[in-house]
């Protein structure tokens, strides 16, 4: 009828690394962006597939997937602010070129 | 179920590899959404169907509208580079770190005996009640909180964004 659980946690794990993969290779810093938002939604995928499976009629699993959501769009609001602010100041969001901090 | 949870991951890991391999930002944004649509699709598979409705609402319909507005604020509006690469120098070496976390991670989960496992069953009906009466009993303290931080979240990103006018 259902797949097992392993199967989801594959899935899981495969959009993880692909997330991880696009965070660490883009230039852009809205496609990091982009990529951390599928790291997260691949984390919130784990925490619903976990209540699904092992949840004894209790619905908390549910409750803590949707605080994990709302965390994640504080978190893209307040980054993609970070992005145009640093626009303004480099005129571009190449995350190669932010090395003002640099030793 | 099967043939259904197939189709499913496809069209998901499919629109998340789109997403960060595109060069285009629209069209990345554009897979993004798939992507989203894929997850929420999964929600509603396991009957988790008030998250697969917020997924919906929260990231296609205000975090992508958010990207997209930044991507219009950010760059010209064609969304290419040019000539200039969309990927880092070593770019080899990113791939090559989150394949192997992936394969660790699939390693470990081989060896999980949860991995068999099979769904506890069915819910009863009125989920969605039954999470709003949740959150406003056993979670109020922690929605709170909540509360705070999406106003922190909205003032921060106001005062981050704002232009420095004052300095001149």
């Amino acid at each position: 009828m259902s797949v097992p659980l392993g199967y989801y946690l594959v899935l899981g794990a495969v959009l993880f690394a692909i997330g991880l993969c696009g965070a660490l290779t883009r230039r852009n810093a809205i496609a990091v962006l982009m990529s951390i938002e599928i790291m997260f939604n691949a984390a919130v995928l784990n925490f619903v597939v976990f209540w699904y499976y092992l949840h004894n009629g209790a619905l908390t699993g549910q409750v803590f997937a949707l605080f994990a959501i709302a965390v994640a769009a504080a978190e893209s609001a307040v980054g993609l602010a970070l992005v145009i602010a640093v626009y303004r100041h480099y005129k571009r969001v190449d995350v190669d070129e932010m090395r003002s901090l640099k030793g | 179920m099967n043939a259904i949870f197939l189709t499913l991951s496809a069209v998901t890991v499919l629109g998340a590899v789109l997403a960060v391999s595109l060069r285009n930002l629209v069209h990345c944004l554009l897979a993004l959404v798939l992507f989203f649509l894929g997850i929420a699709g999964h929600f509603f598979l396991m009957r988790a169907d008030f998250l697969g409705a917020v997924q919906i609402l929260i990231y296609i319909g205000a975090v992508a509208v958010l990207i997209l507005f930044a991507i219009m604020l950010t760059r010209n509006i064609a969304g290419t580079e040019g000539a200039r690469r969309a990927l880092g120098g070593a770019w080899w070496l990113g791939v090559g770190v989150s394949a192997a976390l992936a394969g660790l991670m699939i390693a470990m989960t081989r060896r999980s005996e949860l991995a068999s496992k099979m769904p506890y069953g069915a819910t009863e009906e009125g989920v969605v009640k039954d999470i709003g009466k949740l959150l406003v009993t056993d979670w109020v303290v922690p929605l709170e909180i909540m509360a705070v931080l999406l106003t922190a979240a909205l003032i921060g990103a106001v005062v981050v964004a704002l232009e420095e006018t004052k300095k001149r």
